[in-house]
């Protein structure tokens, strides 16, 4: 199943397959799935635990390889990659958002912003630096160490920590998952209005509906393979088509791994 | 199974890792104790039965009852026997046989044109005994000495020197004598008593060459005949021995043999090497203390949960106690082991390097065994006893925490109680070097000073890698920045680790300081009080080289060349009671050689019955000029002689000076220490110094060098030595560098996520490696200057203490070259210490990474 909709894909991955393990043991997380992240647009992934989501999120941003199929940051195979351009592309063309542990705890709130860009040994854009940081609200902050920034705050500098390079595409995993739910607001509408202001792309992982109301499109993966996509969500929307997919659970309860 | 011991047992299995360097650090130190133990003993019994088994015909030795014992010498000069007492000990009921032992100094020229030995074991000659039973070398090829000119030599010196049977060869006595080897022999079962050289001529060479005068013997050696003993054949022998001669068992004599090895040199060896590995240990210290605090940290939640659970604070405790005794006991066994391995590897290399040290089955005592196995046992426990403790008060709270990294910073009764310490460091050094010189004083004040180091360290380390990891930021960018602060992550962490580096280097740094002070100090001599132009001497020290021909003083300054040439003999004698060391010589020429110093009275006049004393001598014997003083001489004659001169400098000259015409009566082998040249105006120093070499090759070519050259080759012992030193010292630092690695290991692994974050957000793995590569070097760096400022203190402390607590100066010389070489050298051994946790860090899968927990 392919879905062309935009002319300009920030990332992609066609025919994704991951299995863990071999021989009696092995599991397969992710069973041939093809997916488009648009350019410019915010993209939720959602699934029932053990539905390969965290899996694709790993394969689709480099941080895993795939056992078939291909994968793309813009028009970059990362199949093709050895671990340092692996590294250098992540550094240069991706940024990411944990659920949890996103900063170096010795470095200051600016520094854990530029992280990137140090480790790259590039200025960056300051302007851009310097308006991502106002956009997060934490000006007064940026002197202090993440030990000194609560949980809601920590997670808005990663934000900014993400889109500091300008990179072709975000990923984040459960970025609210640690928050109570006005921190975890706070985040996710910075996540929506910074894709709709600056055209940027987010693809994010979540299992919570109200999260992944905030996108422009939620894919929905179960048993490692795509099953249905909702445009223009609702928390409504998705917590109703999350409780079709099983029966037996409901993936609002699902702990994240 | 207790439950303490069951929780300990499955820690072990579960982080043998971790405990791989404190395993180590305590086998190291073990090993080297164990090993110097055992080779300690191995060697003094190898000795003893190597005497036993070369004495074993002599059953009684004749010899003068008097010794003079001079300072710093364990062996006393006794005065030589007749030779023709062997006839009347003949005629004694119950003597087999007599012989006279001469012995003297005789070096022996090489194939190569080298003299062999002289570097510190002695260089004998002797007459070659005809009887075999008292002959402490049995003939092993060849034959006896028969003819002027032939002789035997041992065979260990013959293999060293490239002689083979029918080879001639130089041996100076120190007049050169031109000798045939016609004989090899063995001592004792070995080829040689070990570096010791041995040439055996007729007994008219012997004579003619090693005595004053002819039917002079050093010792008369006696065989009992069969039914006979020992003590039996000396009580008989007593009553036809003059006075002022005495006889001794046979066993006696190789005792006291064996002790004066064993005591000159295998008991200042085995202390030596005992006291690096006393240094190992206290490294070794501070680097399994460190592991066991960080591991419990580490273990916190883990701990807390067991209190949650219901684990009594002594439950907790004693399982880290428990795990700390297993890796104690095991790596004391291991190191055990290793020391003999290593005892058996250096016995069976020594000879392999030509270093005859004599065979022998390796000895295990019950001592060298327990010994390390306590010492090991004690240090690994001893440094695990805090951090177990602390351990146990976990709070059960800990548990629900969310860190478990120890990031205390260091506390201010830490600072408090530091500079207490250093201060009052600072107050006893100050005063046991500056105000009343006081060794002791001094040394409890270095102590002192070394603890203060300790205790300020987590308060230094703050500041100290910010201020050395300040280029890193600039230089090596977001990596370098990362390093730093790493390492300044926990203070007292980075200070412990640094500390075991700190105190080796401070001890390689102390050695550096105080052997280049004896240098300078030796340089300081030799051109403040030597006032001529070349030196003439024989490369050697210790008990070895045969010195000079006196003769070569009279040749030399009969060159056109040459204004005055003045040699300096070495004679002893008792003055007021006390032996002391005499230089004989002109002393009108030494007056013109030497810069004494300040002279009162006149050299002129010397004379038979005129001395010549240093001020500081003069002065603690109450001594002026007019004054007189009574010698005794190895020969028992006493004589007045008038003090004519005190003069200031000693430091050459010695501090008694007399007459050859003086010393003439007493001689025993006559022989010069040093020649002293200085040339008429306009000669220039290459042209005398050709003419001076020209005449000396007839006199067995000793060195003839110009005054630079004369101070260096004096301080040539010392570098040996400090090469010594440095090897001894690798251990202690290697066993630093050790705990570096095993600290960052630990580090790494609690990081684990925050590295996994560092990848995924664009960290390349070089970048990683660096980073963890420069907190090992940042670490390093701080340990290596805290060690030199610390050591280059305590030399200071050493040099000046020394000065103003004996007669002689000392000077101080800071070695800035040496110094920065030393921190070079610790700085790349962080760098290499770094290599391995740095390599695992960066194997770290990233997905993993950021999975841990």
């Amino acid at each position: 199943m392919t879905v062309t909709t935009e002319v300009r894909t920030a990332a992609r991955v066609v025919d994704a397959v991951k299995v863990y393990g071999g021989g009696d043991t092995a599991v397969r997380a992710l069973g041939g799935v093809s997916i488009t992240f648009p350019a410019g647009r915010f993209t939720a992934i959602m699934g029932p635990s053990g539905s390969g989501k965290s899996t694709l999120m790993h394969c689709a941003a480099g941080l895993d390889t795939l056992s078939a199929g291909a994968a793309y940051i813009g028009d970059t195979e990362l199949g093709s990659l050895d671990d340092r351009r692996l590294t250098l592309l992540r550094r240069d063309r991706v940024g990411f958002v944990f659920q949890a542990f996103n900063l170096v705890p010795t470095l200051t709130v600016r520094e854990n912003i530029t992280l990137p860009l140090d480790l790259a040994g590039r200025e960056g854009d300051q302007e851009w630096v310097e308006a991502l940081i106002d956009v997060v609200g934490l000006r007064d902050r940026l002197h202090h160490r993440p030990s000194e920034l609560s949980g809601g705050q920590q997670q808005r500098v990663a934000v900014a920590r993400a889109f500091a390079g300008q990179p072709d595409v975000v990923f984040a995993d459960e970025p609210t998952g640690n928050l109570d739910s006005r921190s975890g607001g706070e985040v996710l509408g910075l996540l929506g209005r910074t894709v709709r202001h600056t055209s940027r792309t987010v693809v994010m992982v979540t299992h919570d509906p109200v999260a992944a109301a905030h996108a422009d499109e939620v894919v929905f993966l179960a048993d490692g393979r795509l099953v249905d996509r909702m445009t223009a969500p609702t928390a409504e929307r998705v917590l109703d088509r999350m409780k079709a997919f099983d029966a037996g659970t409901s993936a609002a309860s699902e702990v994240p791994s | 199974m207790n439950a303490a011991v069951r929780l300990s047992a499955s820690s072990l299995r579960a982080h043998k890792r971790r405990f791989a360097g404190t395993f180590l650090a305590v086998f190291l130190g073990v090993a080297f104790l164990a090993g110097t133990l055992v080779m300690g003993d191995t060697l003094r019994a190898s000795f003893d039965s190597m005497f036993g088994r070369a004495a074993s015909g002599t059953d009684a030795v004749v010899r003068s009852a008097d010794a003079i014992t001079t300072p710093g010498e364990s062996e006393g000069v006794r005065a030589p026997v007749p030779a023709d007492l062997v006839d009347a000990i003949e005629r004694v009921p119950g003597v087999a046989a007599a012989a006279p032992d001469i012995q003297g100094a005789g070096q022996l020229v090489g194939a190569d044109g080298d003299p062999i030995g002289g570097k510190g074991p002695p260089t004998l000659a002797g007459n070659w005994i005809r009887d075999p039973e008292l002959n402490a070398y049995r003939l092993a090829e060849g034959r006896a000495p028969a003819r002027s000119g032939e002789v035997v030599i041992d065979r260990g010196t013959a293999e060293r020197g490239g002689l083979h049977l029918g080879d001639t060869t130089t041996l100076r006595t120190p007049d050169p004598v031109k000798v045939t080897v016609v004989g090899l022999a063995t001592f004792g079962g070995e080829d040689g008593m070990a570096q010791v050289t041995f040439t055996g001529m007729t007994r008219a060479d012997a004579e003619k060459y090693l005595t004053a005068r002819p039917g002079e013997a050093s010792t008369i050696k006696v065989r009992a005949a069969p039914g006979v003993g020992q003590q039996q054949l000396v009580d008989r022998l007593t009553p036809v021995l003059p006075k002022g001669v005495e006889a001794i068992t046979g066993q006696e004599s190789a005792e006291e043999n064996t002790e004066m090895i064993s005591s000159q040199f295998l008991t200042v060896f085995t202390l030596f090497l005992l006291v690096f590995s006393g240094v190992a240990l206290l490294v070794a210290t501070f680097s399994i203390h460190n592991t066991f605090a960080i591991v419990v940290a580490q273990r916190t939640r883990e701990n807390a949960l067991l209190r949650a659970l219901g684990a009594s604070r002594r439950q907790v405790t004693a399982s880290t106690l428990v795990e700390a005794t297993a890796v104690a006991v095991t790596a004391s066994l291991a190191g055990l082991a290793g020391g003999i391995g290593i005892a058996a590897g250096l016995q069976a290399l020594f000879p392999a390097i030509g270093f005859p040290f004599p065979e022998g089955d390796l000895v295990v005592s019950a001592l060298s065994l327990l010994l390390p196995l306590a010492v090991g046992t004690v240090v690994c426990l001893g440094s695990a006893l805090l951090p177990a403790v602390r351990a146990g008060r976990t709070a059960p709270m800990a548990a629900l925490r969310e860190t478990a990294v120890d990031t205390s910073a260091a506390s201010r009764v830490r600072a408090v109680t530091g500079l207490g310490l250093g201060a009052l460091a600072l107050g006893l050094t100050i005063g046991g070097v500056l105000v009343t010189p006081s060794l002791w004083l001094a040394g409890v004040g270095a102590v002192l000073a070394l603890a203060a180091f300790v205790v300020l360290g987590p308060v230094a380390s703050t500041t100290a890698v910010r201020v050395l990891g300040g280029p890193l930021d600039r230089l090596r960018g977001v990596t370098g920045g990362l390093a730093r602060r790493n390492a300044l992550r926990s203070p007292r962490r980075t200070a412990a680790t640094a500390s075991a580096l700190m105190i080796g280097v401070a001890v390689v740094a102390l050695f550096t300081v105080f052997a280049a002070s004896l240098k300078a100090t030796m340089d300081q001599t030799v051109s403040r009080s030597f006032a001529g132009d070349v030196a003439v001497s024989t490369p050697s020290f210790g008990a070895g080289g045969s010195g000079l021909s006196p003769r070569l003083a009279g040749a030399v300054a009969r060159l056109p060349e040459v204004d005055t040439a003045v040699g300096l003999g070495r004679g002893v004698a008792e003055v007021d009671g006390k032996g002391r060391a005499l230089t004989v010589t002109d002393p009108l020429a030494l007056e013109r050689t030497f810069d004494l110093g300040d002279v009162r009275g006149s050299f002129a006049g010397l004379g038979t019955d005129g001395i010549a004393v240093t001020r500081s001598e003069a002065d603690k014997q109450g001594l002026r000029t007019g004054d007189r003083t009574r010698l005794t001489f190895t020969d028992g004659q006493t004589k007045s002689f008038t003090v004519r001169a005190v003069y200031g400098r000693s430091e050459l000259a010695g501090d008694y000076v007399i007459t050859r015409a003086a010393w003439a009566p007493h001689r025993t082998q006559d022989s010069d220490t040093l020649l002293a040249v200085s040339f008429k105006d306009g000669v220039s120093t290459d042209t005398g110094k050709a003419a001076v070499e020209k005449v000396a090759e007839h006199y067995g070519s000793p060195e003839v060098q110009t005054r630079d050259e004369y101070a260096q080759s004096s301080a040539a012992g010392i570098d040996m030595m400090l090469t010594l030193v440095y090897a001894l010292l690798a251990l202690a630092v290697l066993i630093a560098l050790l705990g570096i690695a095993n600290t960052l290991t630990l580090a790494i692994h609690e990081r684990t996520r925050e590295l996994g974050l560092l990848r995924a957000v664009g960290q390349t793995r070089s970048q990683l490696r660096a980073m963890v590569r420069w907190e090992a070097i940042l670490v390093a760096a701080f340990g290596t200057v805290g060690g030199l400022g610390l050591g280059a203190f305590l030399g200071w402390v050493l040099v000046k203490a020394s000065d103003g607590a004996s007669d002689s100066t000392f000077a101080f010389a800071m070695p800035p070259a040496q110094l920065a070489i030393v921190a070079l050298v610790g700085i790349a051994a962080g760098a290499l210490a770094g290599l391995r946790p740095a390599g695992r860090a960066a194997r770290l899968d990233v997905l993993r990474a950021i999975a841990t927990e």
